[in-house]
């Protein structure tokens, strides 16, 4: 029990498991959702398309305006991608794709006229939970305090428009603004995530702990609390082996990839669980 | 069925429907009263689901008029529910029965607030009305695809509607279920509702509808059921599609 | 859970603030931090047994690009002293680290004194061109800054530190003098140097050799050239002569090699690339600071047509 507490002594580690275990509940609600619409895609979209917002920000405002441009770029994209998926004429995948990718270009292009463009590349992309300072805990939380409340209020229309979109629309709810609110939860997820794990590793934040709560549950009350419990338990260990791994082996675990790796893990024991429960029944 | 019956719930007035600048359904004429029945019958492609939806103010009426409860199909909508085909949702989603059913509430509960006692108890009957009360909190897809399409008919009547718009309910379900579905939809009906059932099965509707319409991307005729449902009309309705058999008898083809 | 969790938490916040207090490793009297190898060398050279270097990038890493691991934290932490190389080298990632160390103290930039070397072009060029310490007389100044501040913090240990810095500058007078002369021996027209990074403007202008161009237009590691910029240094490449292009230990080296295929000429790579943004393994030839200039030097000579 020592080795799993030890590493949070110092102000730094803490600061980084409050990052950890905030983002982490957050996103972890807002997963069910996406997993339940089936939206992983529309959310690696969104991941994609807020990162040009981070760079425009930086580059304004040095590192306090990331999270301004990445929550303009929030709502920006959050309506594009509405729009496009209600009225395209390719494909969706497809026209989702093009946006992904275009987005993304601009904010690579962007970041390379910086001087430290590798160095702030990497930080945006994966994130730098080790000093993420208090002024970041403060934003994270509000932000995901917001995204609560949101899906809180409109909690009971959205999983009926996730159920049943047909009956939704004849019940006279707006699907496409219920839509727009759940894509708006994801991209304000991304925003709170940038500083910590970044934007190509908050996806799985945004999938992973709801797929292993829908291994084990069939209930979304059960769904919800596992989805929670995986990512809190996974911001903790990650945080805990880059911790032990670099101060007692000498070994370089980044930190915010050490949390996603451990949770997939914990998503591999929820598959291990899940089969012997259906092999033995 | 030569009860007294309630007022006009619904009236199509020499209704035209289109999706965008095509046109496709045309002239459908008749009134529905409270305590009545009508089946919308017709090949697929008829336009059935079309006039539902079109009911519930989803589709662009170009020409005539609908009424609904008296009123434009938009406002009426809250008094007026909707039974989806039940193969349209996923048999995977982890919701309970119960929870299908209370969803019927939600629009009265209103945004920002939760089911009360109230509701709960509305929806519980609900579920009762269509004999399925013990499988309560079961997930809504280890139900059967009758028993699935009864707990969409209790999420319907948990809205306390006045009308009831039901898309093809009867497809591929078991007899048991029928009977519920049939007997639950009479008890609205005894209460003063209206029912607008699209179907392919017309024993069902000779056996459960006071009114018929027969369309085929227009209305072929709209009239009570044992006065509609002849072989000449059907033959209207169902084109090549219909098959007579020795005297009176047709059969038809989906 | 999540309840216990932040009780834990809570739990270590109050034992946890007062910074761990233990000991400095061993007999040493600081704890010193030392940025790269190169500063992490000089501050093993000055500070003797006196001091125990914690050096954060090891061998081989890219020092402008760097993601602080929770050791390194710590340590930082824990420091009686942190010592980065100066003019911008850590600035990408040092300030941040430092202060979420919650390091107080003194970060003591060994490049004061020395003049830098600025080129008009770019903010990032007007910033300054951190590779001070190939000039050996840079080096010299940033052994003294190094002196100074461990004096200052350790005031007993004084007359050990000007002791130890004094013998060190002897040996950075005899690597100058040798450099000058091995240096001497490349006929003048082939005193021309193409490297993977901007890395060698000091040394060049120490020794009196063209610097002609670099694959990576740039002090700075992450720029990228364009296709334009690439024929333009195969062009020059082949116009001044120069005889082979240098790839480095930190940074790959195919586009060292495209260049200097395109170009005609020998592409220096492997075992002897230039030590340009750091050093080699510890216990290897290149691992110390000397020897890993003695490396350079005799590379580069050889490669251009001198005597080692």
């Amino acid at each position: 029990m020592r080795y799993l507490l030890e590493p949070f002594g110092s102000p730094f580690m803490q600061r980084a498991l409050a990052e950890a275990l905030l983002l982490g509940a957050v996103a972890a609600v807002v997963s069910v959702f996406v997993v339940l619409r089936r939206l992983a895609f529309v959310s690696d979209v969104l991941t994609h398309t807020v990162f040009p917002g981070v760079v425009i920000g930086f580059v304004v405002a040095g590192t306090s305006g990331i999270v301004w441009g990445a929550l303009v770029f929030a709502v920006l994209s959050a309506v594009l991608i509405t729009v496009l998926a209600a009225r395209s004429r390719v494909t969706e995948d497809a026209s989702m794709a093009i946006v992904l990718t275009g987005f993304f270009a601009v904010g690579v292009v962007l970041v390379s006229r910086q001087t430290s463009f590798t160095s702030d590349l990497t930080a945006f992309l994966f994130g730098r939970i080790l000093t993420v300072d208090r002024q970041q805990l403060v934003v994270t939380a509000v932000i995901g305090a917001a995204v609560l409340l949101l899906l809180a209020l409109l909690g009971k229309e959205l999983l009926f428009r996730a159920f049943d979109p047909a009956g939704a629309e004849a019940r006279g709810y707006r699907v496409l603004a219920l839509d727009l609110v759940l894509n708006l939860a994801v991209a304000l997820v991304v925003v709170a995530a940038v500083r910590a794990v970044g934007t190509v590793l908050v996806i799985a934040l945004l999938v992973v702990p709801a797929a292993a709560g829908r291994l084990l549950s069939d209930r979304l009350a059960g769904i919800m609390l596992i989805a929670v419990g995986t990512a809190l338990l996974a911001g903790w260990l990650g945080l805990v082996a880059s911790w032990q791994a670099s101060v007692n082996h000498g070994l370089r675990l980044a930190s915010g990839a050490t949390v996603v790796l451990v949770l997939v893990v914990l998503y591999g024991a929820a598959a291990a669980i899940a089969t012997v429960r259906k092999v033995r029944a | 069925m030569s009860e007294p019956t309630g007022p006009v719930l619904l009236r199509f007035d020499h209704a035209s429907l289109a999706y965008g600048r095509v046109r496709v359904v045309e002239d459908v004429h008749g009134t529905v009263h409270g305590g009545e029945a009508v089946a919308l019958i017709g090949p697929n492609g008829a336009g059935k689901s079309t006039l539902l939806r079109a009911v519930l103010g989803l589709v662009d009426v170009v020409s005539g008029g609908i009424e609904v409860l008296g009123s434009t199909p938009a406002r009426a909508r809250r008094e007026v529910a909707y039974v989806p085909q039940v193969d349209t949702l996923d048999a995977q989603f982890p919701v309970s029965v119960g929870q299908v059913v209370l969803m019927g509430r939600y629009r009265d509960v209103g945004w920002l607030r939760r089911p009360g006692a109230r509701d709960r108890a509305i929806a519980d009957e609900a579920l009762d009305a269509v004999g399925l009360a013990e499988r309560k909190d079961d997930r809504f897809g280890t139900l059967s695809g009758g028993q699935r399409q009864r707990v969409l008919l209790a999420r319907a009547i948990a809205q306390q509607p006045r009308l009831l718009l039901l898309d093809e309910p009867f497809n591929g379900v078991d007899a048991v279920s029928q009977q519920a579905l049939l007997a639950a939809l009479r008890r609205l009906q005894d209460d003063g509702a209206a029912v607008a059932v699209s179907t392919h099965d017309l024993a069902l509707a000779h056996l459960a509808c006071d009114e018929v319409c027969l369309l085929n991307k227009h209305q072929v005729a709209f009239g009570p059921t044992e006065a509609t449902l002849t072989p000449e009309l059907l033959r209207a309705a169902y084109g090549g599609q219909a098959l007579e058999l020795a005297g009176d008898s047709v059969i038809v083809a989906r | 859970m999540a309840a216990v969790v932040a009780a834990g938490v809570l739990a270590f916040a109050g034992c946890g603030a007062g910074g761990s207090g233990r000991a400095p490793g061993g007999n040493a009297e600081l704890d010193v931090v030392a940025t790269t190898p190169v500063v992490a060398d000089f501050v093993r050279n000055v500070g003797g047994d006196r001091v125990h270097v914690v050096q954060i990038l090891k061998p081989g890493v890219d020092p402008h690009d760097y993601e602080a691991s929770p050791a390194d934290i710590q340590a930082i932490a824990d420091a009686d002293l942190v010592v980065k190389s100066g003019v911008g080298l850590e600035a990408a990632w040092l300030d941040d680290t430092v202060s979420s160390a919650g390091y107080g103290g003194e970060v003591v930039d060994a490049s004061r004194g020395v003049t830098v070397r600025h080129g008009n072009g770019t903010d990032e060029q007007k910033a300054g061109d951190p590779h001070i310490w190939h000039d050996p007389a840079n080096a010299r100044i940033m052994v003294g800054d190094i002196a100074a501040a461990l004096a200052a913090k350790d005031p007993a240990g004084t007359a050990g530190y000007e002791r130890n810095a004094a013998a060190y500058d002897a040996k950075l007078a005899t690597l100058d003098a040798e450099n000058k002369a091995e240096i001497s021996t490349i006929p003048v027209a082939q005193r021309k140097l193409v490297t993977n990074h901007d890395a060698f403007g000091y040394y060049c202008a120490r020794y009196g050799i063209t610097f002609v161009g670099s694959i990576i237009p740039s002090f700075d590691t992450s720029a990228e050239l364009s296709g334009n910029e690439l024929s333009d240094l195969v062009a020059k490449i082949e116009q001044t002569g120069v005889r082979a292009v240098f790839s480095e230990s930190s940074l790959p080296p195919k586009t060292a090699e495209t260049v200097a295929a395109e170009a005609g000429v020998q592409v220096v790579e492997g075992e002897d690339s230039l030590y340009a943004d750091g050093l080699g393994p510890a216990g290897s030839p290149g691992g110390t600071y000397l020897g890993a200039e003695r490396h350079n030097t005799a590379t580069i000579v050889k490669a251009l047509g001198g005597r080692v």
